[in-house]
C-alpha cells in the first residue's frame, strides 16, 4: 500500500522544472542556480519586511515607556524589564494565562474533532447534500464577527434568547430566565462555541482539500483488500490527511489563543475579569491604557508561551520526513 | 459514493443536513433579525419562524452614502490581494516542495515561524511603515498586509500540495512533449485545485472581513471598504441592529458568490486525482 | 537596527511642528495660498444641518480654505485617534468623548486653549465638560454637546394606574411602580420599570443624591470613595429599587445587552432611566410609542428635587501636531457660538457652551433632561478613567455581585474601590 505522499517522497529527489539530463548532482549553470531563490523572493521579502521586521519593533517597544505622548512627541524612553516586571508581579496574570491556555486547548480540541468529522462526512456525501453543507459552512465562515456576536449574545440572552425559550418549551423550565454570562466559565463557554462555529468551516475545508487530493483508485483498492471503512481511513486517508491536520493544528493554535474580538464583545472579559483572557489583557494595558510599550510585553509574554507550546510541533515539522526532498 | 446501502445514503444525507442545520443556524437567525424591528428582535413572543418581516433594515443598510465605494474598493483591495497570495504563495511553494538549495530548510522555517506573527500587537509598527512607505490611504497599502497576513499559511499549505502530486506524472507529461509551461498549466494545476480553493477562501475571507486596518490605515472616505460601512450603524445614539444585521446578509453574498466560483475546482481536484492518480 | 520604531518617531517628531515647537505655528504669520482645515467630528455627534451652515459661512469667511469634513466611526476610534494624533497629517479639530478626554489632556498631545476660553463662549460652559476637558489647571479640551439620563415613561399607562403627575420624590416614584403593578401585574410579561443589574449611570444619581462620589480629587489624583457611606446609600437604594420595579432584566448586564429601547417598544415596559433619543428607537418598533412617552428627571430623595447626573458627551480638541491652529480656532470660535450651539438643543442635546436650553423646552422628554441638566456631573477627570470606560468597570462588577448576592454591600464597594484605585494609578 502506497499513498501519494510516499511515492512523491521516493520521486521528489528530481527536480519537475530540470531538463532531462540535468541530474542532481550536474553543476548547474547560475541562472538555474538562481531560479529557487528568485521563484521565493516575493513571499520572503513581504514576509520579512510586513512581519518579521513590525515583529521585532514590538520587541524593542517592549522595553520602552510608550504612552501617547511618548508616541506624538517620538520621544523614546527605555525602561528596561519595567512593562515585564509590572506584568508578571501581577498574580492575575498568572490566573489569566492558565484560563486562556485551558480554553485555547478546549477550543482547538473542539474545533479539530469537528473538522476532520465534517472534512471525512463531505468526502462521503452526495453532490447537493455536500454543495449544501458546504454553503452553509462559507455563511459560517463568512459571517463578519460584529454579526456574529451579536447574534450569539441574542440567541444567549437570559429574558428573551431563542435558546431559554426553546429549552422552556422543550419542558427544561429551570432554564427560565437563566444567564449563560452569570460566570467566567459559562461565558467562556458561550465564547467557545461561537469561537468553534466560526473557526470549523476553515478546518474542515483544509481537511477536506487534503483528503481529495487522495487518488480515490486507493480507497477502491483497500475496498477491494476488505478493508473497513475505518481501516480504509487509517490506512489511505489519515496518511494525506496527517500533514494537513499538523499545520491547521499549529493554525488553531495560534489563533484561538489570540481571539480578541469575540471575546471581548461577548462580554468584555467580565464578569468580574472571569472572561478575561491574555489578548483581553494585552488590550486593557496597550491601546485602552494607551500604554503601548505594556501592551507590547503582554504581545511578547503570549508569544513566548506561544513558542514554548508548539517547540516540539516546529522541531518536528522542520525535521521530520516530510520537509526533505 | 462508495458501496453503500441506500438506507446507509438516506442516514449520511439526514446527518450531513443537521450539520448544515447547526452551521446555518446563526445565520439564520441573522437573517430573520434583518427582517425585524428592535422590539422583535427580543420578544417574549416565541418566534423560531418570524412572525412578520420588514424590508427597512435593508433599504437602511443600503441607503448610506459611498455604499458602492466601499463595495467597489473592497473588491479591489480583496481580489487583489487573493490573486498576489496566491502567485506569492505557488511561487515559493514550488521550490520550497521541489527543488534543492542552500538554506532551504531557512526559508521553511521563516514560512513557519512567520504564522506566530501576531497581527493585532503590529498594529503601530505597520503604521510606521507604511506611512514612511507613503502607502496610508492607499489600497495598495491594505492589500500588501493583507497578503502579509496570508501568505504563510498559503506557501505551507501550496508546498504540501505540490510534494502531494506524483512526480512521475509531470514526468510522464514531459515525455509527451508538454514543455515546462504545458506540464504546469495540463497536470500541476489542476491537481493543486483543492489546494488553491482552500487557500483563495482563506484569503479571501480573512481580507473581506478585516476592520481595524481598513479603519486606520485608509483614513478618506472614499477610500474605505465595506467592513467600515458594517460599523457605520453605530453612532453616538446607539447602534441600529436591524440595519447592521441586514447589511451582514449583504456583505455575506460576495464571499458566497466567491465560493461558488470557486468550488467546480474542488471537484475538478477529485477528478483530476481519480483519473490520473 | 535598534528601534526603528524610535528613529522612525523621532524623525516624525521633527518634521512635524510637534512638542514645543508646536505654538510657534499660531504666532507665525498664516502662509499664503489655499489652506484646508480638516476637522473630524463622530458619526451622528452634530446634526447635519448645522454642519453645512458651520462650514459655509466658516469658509465664506475664510477665502482660499476648504474645511475637509471625515465623519469618524465609534468603533476603533482610539486607535484611530492614536496614529492620527502622532502622524504628520493630524486633524485640524477632533472630537474626544468626555470620559476619555483627561487621557488625551494628559499626556499633551493637545493645544493649550487656556488663553482662548473667553474666545469660546467661556461664561456659559458646562461645568461637566469643562472639568473634564481640563488637565492639571489648562484647558484642553472645550465643551460641544452633553446628555444626561432620565426617567422616560408611557404617560396613557400611568394615566390607567391613576398616577396624575410624574414622581418628584423617591417614595413617590416606589409609589407609582406599586400602582402600575396593581393595574398591569396580571400580564406576566409586564415590567412597570425596565431596569438591568449594571445601569452605572443611573446608580451614578443615586450616589450624588446621596452627597457621595465615586472618587476624590486631589490637584490630579483621584481616590476611589465608593466605600463611603453615602455611595453605600446609593447603592442601596438601587437595590431597592430593582427589587421593586417587577423588572426582568439581566442582573449582569447594562442598559445595552439587550437594548433596553428594544425592549420598551416591545409596548410592555412603562418606565426605563435613559436618555431623550431611546424613544426614538423605541419609535422604531411601533410609532405611536412616541406620543405615549414623556420624561421626567430621576426623582431626588428630597421632595421636590431632581437628582444629579451624569452627563456624557464630547469635548472639542486642537491636536498639538495640526498645522492650522489659527483657523482651528476660528473654527471653535464659530461652533461654540450661540448660533450654532441653538442647533444641538433643537436636535435635543444639552449645548456645551451655551445655556440657552429653550429649544429643549418645547418636546416633554426633552425638557426633562434639560431641567436635571443644571446638576450634571462627569466622572473623575482622569486618564485612568479610559480603561475603565473600554469596558472593565469595576462599578458594574460591582453592582452584579451585590444585587446577585454573591458579595455583600462592604465586600464589593471595599473590591470595587480597589479596582478604581489601581486603575487611577494607571
Amino acid at each position: 500500500m502506497t499513498s501519494s505522499v510516499d511515492t512523491a517522497r521516493s520521486a521528489g529527489a528530481t527536480p519537475p522544472a530540470a531538463r532531462p539530463g540535468a541530474r542532481r548532482r550536474a553543476r548547474r549553470p547560475l541562472s538555474e542556480t538562481a531560479v529557487p531563490y528568485l521563484m521565493l523572493l516575493p513571499g520572503v521579502v513581504i514576509m520579512l519586511g510586513l512581519l518579521a521586521w513590525p515583529a521585532v519593533q514590538v520587541l524593542f517597544i517592549s522595553f520602552r515607556k510608550l504612552d501617547l505622548g511618548e508616541l506624538v512627541r517620538g520621544k523614546v524612553t527605555w525602561v528596561g524589564f519595567d512593562n515585564y516586571t509590572k506584568i508578571l508581579s501581577d498574580p492575575e496574570f498568572w490566573e489569566i494565562t492558565l484560563r486562556t491556555v485551558v480554553f485555547t486547548a478546549t477550543v482547538v480540541a473542539a474545533t479539530l474533532l469537528l473538522g476532520l468529522g465534517i472534512a471525512v462526512l463531505m468526502r462521503h456525501l452526495s453532490g447537493w447534500v455536500r454543495i449544501v453543507l458546504q454553503l452553509c459552512l462559507v455563511l459560517a465562515w463568512g459571517t463578519p464577527i460584529i454579526a456574529a456576536t451579536t447574534v450569539f449574545q441574542w440567541m444567549f440572552d437570559q429574558e428573551y434568547g431563542i435558546l431559554n425559550k426553546t429549552l422552556v418549551l422543550l419542558g427544561f423550565d429551570s432554564f427560565k430566565g437563566h444567564s449563560w454570562f452569570a460566570s467566567g466559565a459559562s461565558t467562556l463557554a458561550v465564547i467557545g462555541l461561537l469561537v468553534v462555529w466560526q473557526a470549523v468551516p476553515f478546518i474542515a475545508f483544509t481537511l477536506y482539500a487534503g483528503l481529495i487530493s487522495t487518488p480515490r483508485d486507493l480507497y477502491e483498492a483497500a475496498a477491494i483488500d476488505g478493508a473497513s471503512g475505518w481501516q480504509a481511513f487509517r490506512a489511505v486517508s489519515w496518511p494525506s490527511v496527517r500533514p494537513m491536520l499538523a499545520l491547521v493544528t499549529f493554525l488553531s493554535v495560534l489563533w484561538d489563543f489570540r481571539v480578541f474580538t469575540q471575546v471581548w464583545a461577548i462580554r468584555q472579559g467580565g464578569p468580574d475579569g472571569g472572561s478575561t483572557t491574555l489578548p483581553v489583557l494585552g488590550y486593557l494595558r496597550g491601546i485602552a491604557g494607551s500604554h503601548f510599550g505594556s501592551g507590547a510585553a503582554v504581545a511578547v509574554l503570549m508569544l513566548i508561551v506561544l513558542v514554548a507550546v508548539t517547540w516540539r510541533y516546529m522541531r518536528l515539522l522542520i525535521r521530520s520526513p516530510e520537509t526533505e526532498l | 459514493m462508495l458501496f453503500k446501502s441506500p438506507a446507509q445514503r438516506v442516514g449520511l444525507t439526514v446527518f450531513g443536513l443537521l450539520v448544515a442545520g447547526f452551521f446555518l443556524f446563526p445565520v439564520y437567525w441573522m437573517f430573520t433579525t434583518s427582517l425585524k424591528t428592535p422590539a422583535q428582535v427580543l420578544s417574549p413572543a416565541y418566534d423560531l419562524i418570524p412572525l412578520s418581516a420588514t424590508l427597512k433594515n435593508f433599504s437602511n443598510a443600503i441607503s448610506i452614502p459611498n455604499f458602492t465605494t466601499f463595495l467597489t474598493n473592497s473588491l479591489i483591495v480583496t481580489l487583489g490581494a487573493v490573486a498576489f497570495t496566491l502567485a506569492a504563495g505557488l511561487l515559493a511553494a514550488v521550490p520550497l516542495a521541489r527543488m534543492r538549495f542552500r538554506g532551504r530548510k531557512g526559508f521553511l522555517l521563516l514560512v513557519l515561524v512567520a504564522q506566530l506573527a501576531p497581527a493585532e500587537a503590529l498594529f503601530i509598527p505597520l503604521y510606521l511603515i507604511m506611512r514612511d512607505a507613503d502607502l496610508l490611504n492607499s489600497l495598495l497599502g491594505l492589500g500588501l498586509i493583507y497578503v502579509a497576513f496570508t501568505l504563510p499559511f498559503t506557501a505551507w499549505t501550496l508546498r504540501g500540495f505540490v510534494k502531494g502530486i506524483p512526480i512521475d506524472l509531470e514526468e510522464a507529461a514531459m515525455v509527451d512533449g508538454c514543455g515546462r509551461w504545458g506540464v504546469f498549466r495540463r497536470v500541476t494545476l489542476p491537481l493543486l485545485g483543492p489546494g488553491l480553493v482552500a487557500t483563495s477562501v482563506f484569503s479571501f475571507i480573512t481580507a473581506w472581513n478585516e476592520f481595524l486596518y481598513a479603519l486606520v490605515f485608509l483614513r478618506e472616505k472614499d477610500k474605505q471598504t465595506l467592513p467600515v460601512w458594517l460599523s457605520s450603524f453605530r453612532t453616538a445614539f446607539g447602534t441600529d441592529w436591524g440595519a447592521t444585521m441586514a447589511a451582514s446578509m449583504i456583505y455575506a453574498v460576495p464571499a458566497l458568490i466567491f465560493f461558488l466560483l470557486v468550488q467546480r475546482k474542488l471537484v475538478a481536484g477529485t477528478t483530476a486525482g481519480a483519473v490520473k492518480g | 537596527m535598534v528601534g526603528g520604531v524610535a528613529i522612525a518617531l523621532a524623525v516624525s517628531g521633527c518634521a512635524g511642528s510637534g512638542g514645543d515647537a508646536g505654538t510657534n505655528t499660531t504666532s507665525a504669520a498664516p502662509p499664503a495660498g489655499p489652506r484646508t482645515l480638516t476637522v473630524w467630528l463622530m458619526n451622528g455627534s452634530a446634526p447635519k444641518t448645522l454642519v453645512e451652515a458651520l462650514h459655509k459661512e466658516f469658509q465664506d469667511s475664510h477665502k482660499d480654505v476648504t474645511v475637509k469634513f471625515e465623519e469618524q466611526q465609534w468603533n476603533g476610534i482610539q486607535d484611530k485617534l492614536t496614529t492620527a494624533l502622532s502622524g504628520n497629517d493630524a486633524p485640524d479639530i477632533i472630537e474626544v468623548g468626555n470620559t476619555q478626554a483627561p487621557k488625551f489632556a494628559s499626556e499633551d498631545v493637545l493645544e493649550d486653549l487656556t488663553a482662548s476660553v473667553n474666545d469660546f463662549n467661556g461664561a456659559n460652559w458646562l461645568t461637566s465638560l469643562k472639568d473634564s476637558g481640563n488637565w492639571d489647571g489648562k484647558q484642553y479640551g472645550i465643551p460641544f454637546y452633553a446628555a444626561n439620563r432620565e426617567v422616560l415613561y408611557r404617560k396613557d399607562m400611568f394615566e390607567a394606574a391613576g398616577i396624575t403627575t410624574p414622581p418628584t420624590s423617591r417614595a413617590e416614584w416606589l409609589e407609582a411602580i406599586t400602582k402600575l403593578k396593581a393595574k398591569y401585574g396580571s400580564d406576566p410579561d409586564f415590567q412597570p420599570l425596565y431596569l438591568p443589574g449594571q445601569n452605572w449611570y443611573a446608580l451614578l444619581s443615586f450616589i450624588y443624591d446621596e452627597g457621595g462620589d465615586i472618587a476624590k480629587k486631589d490637584g490630579t489624583k483621584f481616590t476611589a470613595t465608593l466605600d463611603s457611606p453615602e455611595a453605600k446609600a446609593g447603592i442601596e437604594f438601587y437595590k431597592q429599587l430593582l427589587e421593586a420595579s417587577g423588572t426582568k432584566a439581566p442582573k449582569d448586564a447594562d442598559e445595552q445587552t439587550p437594548e433596553q429601547a428594544g425592549i420598551y417598544g416591545g409596548g410592555k415596559v412603562a418606565m426605563m432611566i435613559g436618555l431623550p433619543w431611546e424613544v426614538a428607537t423605541a419609535a422604531k418598533s411601533d410609532p405611536t410609542i412616541k406620543d405615549k412617552t414623556s420624561g421626567f428627571p430621576i426623582p431626588s430623595k428630597t421632595a421636590g428635587q431632581t437628582a444629579p447626573v451624569f452627563q456624557g458627551g464630547s469635548n472639542l480638541a486642537i491636536p498639538a501636531k495640526a498645522k492650522n491652529k489659527d483657523l482651528a480656532k476660528d473654527y471653535l470660535k464659530l461652533i461654540t457660538s450661540d448660533k450654532y450651539q441653538a442647533d444641538f438643543a433643537k436636535a435635543g442635546m444639552i449645548p456645551g457652551t451655551s445655556k440657552d436650553v429653550s429649544a429643549l423646552q418645547s418636546d416633554p422628554v426633552n425638557a426633562a433632561m434639560a431641567k436635571a441638566s443644571t446638576n450634571g456631573k462627569a466622572v473623575p477627570a482622569t486618564p485612568g478613567w479610559a480603561t475603565i470606560e473600554a469596558g472593565q468597570n469595576p462599578l458594574k462588577d460591582m453592582l452584579t455581585a451585590y444585587l446577585t448576592g454573591a458579595k455583600t454591600l462592604d465586600a464589593a464597594t471595599a473590591d470595587a474601590n480597589k479596582a478604581l484605585n489601581t486603575a487611577f494609578s494607571g
